[in-house]
């Protein structure tokens, strides 16, 4: 996504979205192949409420509706939403995190361009703080689950709480949690990884935005600044956590394919409005996310710390950007020697 | 001593248009992290009222001994000896919620607000101004805190008044107010937990200009009613 | 020169003054008020050690008959390095031990646990003290959010056998709630250890 100054014309928000979309589109094809259908039921979901809530919002504001609704930046705040939830999590998850994504984060801090906060972002938080039982609960990928679930009643599941069967029995850890409570409960991490297929839908669904994100910056929606120091911040810190004591520390490779970190480098953290535009304040605001991303995930109470990193650094953005303003033509830097 | 209508303008100003909690907004850190319900909140409203009240009263009956130079280290002494004795009668005596209200008992020592009545109102005023304007301070501090602890409570728990039998012993258990039943165990953490605190007395903040706001559109109706009759 | 000089002399005489004044005014609060917070933090720790304990199980002073472990056993128990253990008698008769334990593996920490135990090696009442697990998911191990911790009471080493001392979801007899196992699993590994060190050193203990 391009950052002011726009010298050349810049694309139509519009051709950005759908770029961005269509950069979705190889992880939310893996992970409909891991989980199921309930992946697209909650897209669905988190579309259909995020466009009734913008279209309130507008309307309670006294905009157009109709341009700003189909710019399509609310689709995209929604698909990123939804692909954070279990995808049999209840209807009401995506509900709650989509309207509150776009009316409290979005709208209330002025719509779109102003927030300060990452809307998918804010609306995944609010449903961790507050449903982390329910946020926490991932079905094992259809790969391992015996017994499987059919379509239907995956929907019936996510809709009426019905299972034929206890969830207990088609419920698997995620990559990240399964590491923690590993070793916590004092085994070593290769025995953790051999684990029958462990986390092979996950990290094949991290390769899904990997790829969708390498479409995105070949197209120049986004930059190599913000993807590349989130990743190096994240994996670099890991690779020090691993090298001084590899038996309680996942790989460095391990902790950039689990969790959200994919979709963060490449979705979320290049979000144009929420991140600082100085290309040094980029690179420090993406790096100090990475980091702070791998302290909570591994030493936080929440399973997962992209979301909390990238909220805490979009406060300081601003700040950053201040202080990172490349110095005026013809002009000394401060400091320096005249 | 002092006259009712000198009264009422310090009245209004304490717990209206310079409210403690959403035109100050000082001392926010005990209202956020002790409005997760109104007994809480209420509680230490009241306890730093009273603070305010002996405080603002006691500043104002020595500042003529007090040299301009050293009135802050003199005004934080007074205070914090005052915010002592009452943490240890509220330890004595209402011990439960002393164990709940914990360490922003003696924080009341920090809060901006009272030194800030003291050095703002209480150093220039007579004894029975300076503890009305503290007093009142502290009340329109815990209307903020019974509003926002009432919608945090309702929001997180479906209660309203949920630990009011540390104030009232076992007995007053009962009148707990359930607009959720409590069978339901319904739950919105977010509005419990720290977040909520913030983005709730946001909220209030916005309410009450809102409210001012408003008022002050129909007074210049009216004023412009009154010109155009007059012409 | 002379009149700064003054200045700050009378200053400093004014500050003394004040702050001898105020400090008697607190001392006084303090002399007035010490009994009766000594009695209330004396009997808030004590209404926590009662509350493992089944009621009129005992009839003497939990507080004045406690004693702190060496720091070998407070190890064993999973604390950094004291512990203290309760007894509760009967008629002079010791009943029941009330240990404090922890459990070191919670998901975010220590959980601190309070355990009774009867003479004959059973569990009759479990409390969580102090956690920081995730609100919402891993604390309804506390006694206020949910009955979860009433599971040990009854319990001993031989009913469940030790095998299934665990949560039901590795196999065990301990119902957990599904999403929130490391919580529930520290604290019956805690109580485990607990019951296994009262077992091996019921002499010194009891005695």
């Amino acid at each position: 996504m391009k950052t002011s100054p726009f010298v050349a014309q810049p694309m139509p928000l519009q051709t950005v979205m759908l770029k961005v979309v269509t950069a979705l589109v190889p992880g939310i094809l893996l992970a409909v192949w891991a989980f199921g259908i309930g992946v697209l039921v909650q897209i669905a979901l988190a579309v259909a409420v995020a466009l009734a809530t913008e279209a309130a919002c507008l309307k309670l504001r006294g905009y157009p509706v109709k341009p700003f609704l189909l710019d399509g930046s609310a689709v995209v705040t929604a698909c990123l939403l939804a692909l954070s939830i279990p995808p049999l999590g209840p209807w009401w998850l995506a509900v709650l995190g989509t309207a509150v994504a776009i009316g409290l984060a979005k709208h209330m801090y002025g719509g779109l361009g102003q927030n300060t906060f990452n809307p998918a972002m804010i609306g995944f938080a609010v449903l961790i703080v507050s449903f982390p039982a329910q946020m926490s609960r991932w079905a094992a990928p259809l790969a391992l689950a015996q017994p499987d679930l059919g379509a239907l009643a995956q929907i019936a599941y996510i809709f009426t709480g019905h299972l034929p069967l206890a969830f207990d029995a088609v419920a698997s850890a995620t990559p990240l949690d399964a590491v923690r409570t590993g070793l916590l409960q004092h085994l070593t991490l290769a025995d953790i990884f051999k684990a029958p297929l462990f986390g092979v839908a996950q990290q094949w669904i991290a390769a899904g935005y990997l790829v969708g994100g390498l479409y995105l910056w070949q197209q120049k929606v986004i930059r190599w600044r913000l993807p590349l120091a989130f990743l190096g911040g994240l994996g670099l810190t890991a690779l020090v956590f691993w090298l001084v004591d590899s038996e309680h520390y996942a790989s460095p490779l391990f902790h950039l394919f689990s969790g959200g970190a994919m979709l963060g480098a490449f979705f979320i953290i290049t979000d144009p409005v929420t991140a600082p535009t100085t290309p040094l304040g980029q690179l420090i605001f993406a790096a100090l996310a990475g980091l702070l991303a791998y302290l909570i995930r591994t030493l936080g109470g929440y399973p997962d710390g992209v979301a909390f990193a990238v909220l805490i650094l979009n406060i300081v953005g601003p700040f950053i950007d201040q202080y990172t303003q490349p110095a005026v033509f013809g002009r000394k830097k401060k400091g320096a020697k005249a | 001593m002092i006259s009712k209508q000198e009264a009422n303008v310090i009245i209004q100003n304490s717990i209206w248009k310079q409210n403690a909690g959403v035109v100050q907004i000082l001392g926010m850190c005990p209202v956020l992290v002790m409005s997760s319900n109104i007994v809480n909140g209420v509680s230490l409203g009241l306890a730093t009222s009273l603070v305010m009240l002996i405080s603002g009263a006691a500043i104002a009956s020595m500042r003529q001994f007090v040299p301009n130079e050293i009135r802050t280290p003199i005004f934080i002494l007074i205070i914090a000896a005052l915010v002592t004795v009452v943490d240890l009668l509220m330890n004595s005596y209402m011990h439960g919620l002393y164990v709940v209200l914990g360490i922003f008992i003696p924080l009341i020592t920090t809060n901006c607000i009272v030194l800030a009545r003291a050095e703002a109102f209480a150093s220039k005023n007579g004894v029975a101004q300076s503890a009305l304007d503290g007093f009142f301070m502290g009340i329109g501090l815990t209307g903020v805190l019974a509003v926002l602890g009432a919608l945090r409570e309702l929001i997180g728990k479906g209660t309203l008044l949920s630990g009011i039998d540390l104030l009232f012993g076992p007995a007053a258990k009962s009148w707990v107010i359930y607009v959720v039943p409590a069978e339901q165990h319904y739950q919105f953490l977010l509005a419990i937990l720290p977040p909520g605190a913030f983005i709730g007395l946001g909220f209030l903040i916005a309410g009450k200009m809102a409210l001012d706001r408003r008022a002050e559109a129909r007074a210049r109706a009216q004023t412009a009613k009154a010109e155009i009759q007059a012409a | 020169m002379k009149a700064m000089f003054s200045n700050g002399a009378r200053d400093a005489g004014i500050l003394l003054v004040f702050t001898v004044a105020f400090t008697a005014l607190m001392a006084g609060a303090y002399l007035l008020t010490r009994d009766t917070v000594q009695r209330n933090e004396a009997e808030a720790r004590a209404s926590q050690i009662r509350a493992v304990l089944p009621a009129g199980s005992f009839d003497n002073d939990l507080l004045a008959d406690s004693r702190a472990l060496p720091k070998a056993d407070a190890v064993k128990l999973g604390a950094a390095d004291s512990s203290h253990v309760y007894l509760a008698k009967k008629s002079g008769q010791t009943v029941a031990a009330v240990l404090e334990a922890v459990a070191p593996d919670g998901y975010a920490g220590q959980i601190k646990l309070l355990v009774a135990v009867a003479r004959d090696g059973q569990a009759l009442g479990v409390r969580v003290v102090a956690h920081k697990e995730t609100p919402g998911l891993g604390d309804y191990i506390e006694a206020a959010k949910s009955d979860w911790i009433h599971q040990f009471d009854g319990k001993s080493l031989s009913a469940p056998p030790a095998e299934r001392w665990n949560v039901k979801k590795d196999g065990g007899a301990f119902d957990s709630t599904a999403g929130a196992t490391i919580s529930p699993r520290a604290v019956v590994r805690a109580v485990k250890t607990t019951l296994e060190y009262v077992n091996e050193n019921r002499q010194r203990i009891f005695e």
